[in-house]
């Protein structure tokens, strides 16, 4: 094996680990409420009235937080569990499940954009739906 | 016809390679059929600023051609904002859906023929007589076809290509539970497929990459007691099975855990939507490492009964490594991913 063969190996490999560094820390941010690391498919963005956004990790996280700052939320942004897709708290389904999303504050609230999915996710994990637990005041 | 700036490049792209293949085979053909291994030496010096000029020519239209793989993804990108419902590349690929198959299945079949042709032409180029220049020339005629359908395809599509058709997002077609990729790894292996897909992944590419860097040193090799030919049909055996194996595995088990979405199994979005930033890379390494492979077996074929053998077996070993080295950079990159994410 050549030195560059070697050479090319290491520059490779420092692209992967910088690629997961990116991937944990510059791209995906940090919870607003136990500054854990947030997975894209389970954030919550919450947008205050003055435009700020506050970003979480599980549905949990995100509801300690609004209970005690409601008075200044405009509206809340969840992430659909299948694609991705960030929808409107009030557009989306809320499922209780025995499937638990985050180990550390057992969150086991599930987001889905479709009445299916929610409806498949229930049936797989003994789930029930729940109410929009971020429902302002008029 | 969706117009930015990645339309305005392919565009280029398609129309430089498509008048100069023309030129080129125009070129090529007068060549071949004015052909003399023996040249009067008076003549010498215009046949070899001929065939200079025809060679330089096919380079350049083949790297132009080549390039277009990757930027073809690039453009498709480009039109996500433009299609109603299109989450990546997926969506647009629903509109003139068999055109988008065609140009994904023709792109990597030029890429491939036009990566051997280059690696025939350095052969011949680094040897003092240019024994494979006739052979060349010849498989630059399939080539220039390639060419010619991979970039006229390529203006049909962009020309008539319509914006705002409301298109399905990926997940109506990957995240189902009846997907293709699920099922054929579920009618092999069983409920649990993707246990067994996971160590398949890693088998195939350890075996291939053990095999392949075997075949680089003579004293591994003289221990295997095969020959070349055999040792070379083994080694494409067990890449066209990991073809395969790696789209398979990519779909249901990698590209799930490095987006960190485990119920999406869209490859597009992997490689598209910068989730995964290095993505393209663990992708593009492990198709130069296959066709890599392709690459040493049309060396092999054109370069077969030639006077040029000893320069073959050193552009064999170049290639070998090279393929070694992309397969082996695949796989780590795919495991720092794994085990960091």
């Amino acid at each position: 094996m050549t030195k560059k063969f070697w050479i090319g190996l290491v520059i490779f490999f420092i692209i992967a680990t910088l690629g997961v560094f990116y991937q944990k820390h510059v791209k995906y941010p940090h919870c607003d409420y136990d500054g854990s690391p947030v997975p894209p498919i389970y954030e919550v963005e919450i947008i205050l009235k003055d435009g700020a956004i506050k970003r979480f990790c599980s549905i949990y996280c995100a509801v300690q937080w609004f209970k005690n700052n409601k008075h200044n939320v405009d509206h809340v942004i969840v992430t659909d569990e299948i694609r991705g897709n960030k929808i409107d708290s009030y557009m989306a389904y809320f499922v209780e499940s025995e499937l638990i999303t985050n180990e550390t504050n057992d969150n086991c609230i599930h987001v889905f954009q479709q009445r299916e999915s929610a409806q498949i996710h229930m049936d797989k994990f003994n789930g029930r739906v729940v109410d929009d637990p971020f429902e302002l005041d008029e | 016809m969706i117009l930015n700036i990645y339309t305005i490049i392919m565009l280029f792209i398609a129309i430089v390679s498509l008048s100069l293949g023309g030129f080129l085979l125009s070129l090529t053909l007068k060549a071949i059929i004015t052909f003399n291994t023996f040249v009067p030496l008076e003549s010498k010096t215009k046949y070899e600023q001929k065939g200079y000029l025809i060679f330089l020519l096919g380079c350049v239209v083949i790297f132009i051609r080549m390039l277009a793989w990757p930027w073809f993804y690039f453009m498709l990108q480009s039109f996500v904002p433009e299609v109603p419902g299109a989450m990546c590349i997926f969506g647009v690929t629903r509109i003139m859906p068999s055109t988008v198959t065609f140009l994904q299945i023709i792109k990597p079949v030029s890429f491939f023929f036009m990566g051997g042709w280059i690696f025939c032409y350095y052969v011949d180029k680094a040897h003092p007589t240019s024994p494979l220049t006739r052979k060349i020339l010849l498989f630059l005629l399939p080539i220039c076809t390639l060419l010619f359908i991979d970039s006229g395809t390529d203006i049909y599509y962009i020309l008539f290509m319509k914006p705002l058709v409301s298109v399905s997002c990926c997940a109506t077609f990957f995240d189902v539970p009846l997907r293709p990729s699920a099922m054929i790894p579920q009618a092999i292996f069983g409920k649990n497929f993707d246990t067994a897909l996971f160590f398949l992944y890693y088998f195939i590419n350890i075996v291939l990459v053990i095999f392949l860097f075997l075949t680089l040193s003579n004293k591994w090799k003289s221990l295997l007691h095969l020959s070349d030919k055999i040792l070379l049909y083994i080694q494409s055996g067990i890449g066209l099975i990991n073809i395969p194996v790696v789209v398979l595995s990519f779909m249901e088990v990698i590209a799930p855990k490095l987006m960190q979405l485990p119920f999406h199994h869209c490859l597009y979005c992997f490689i598209g939507n910068g989730i995964v930033p290095d993505a393209p890379l663990m992708l593009g390494l492990f198709i130069i490492g296959t066709f890599s492979i392709g690459w040493i077996g049309i060396l092999r074929y054109i370069c077969k009964n030639s006077a040029a053998k000893q320069v073959t077996d050193i552009f064999v070993k170049r290639v070998n490594s090279l393929s070694v080295f992309c397969l082996l950079t695949s796989l780590i990159m795919v495991t720092i991913h794994l085990v960091l994410t």
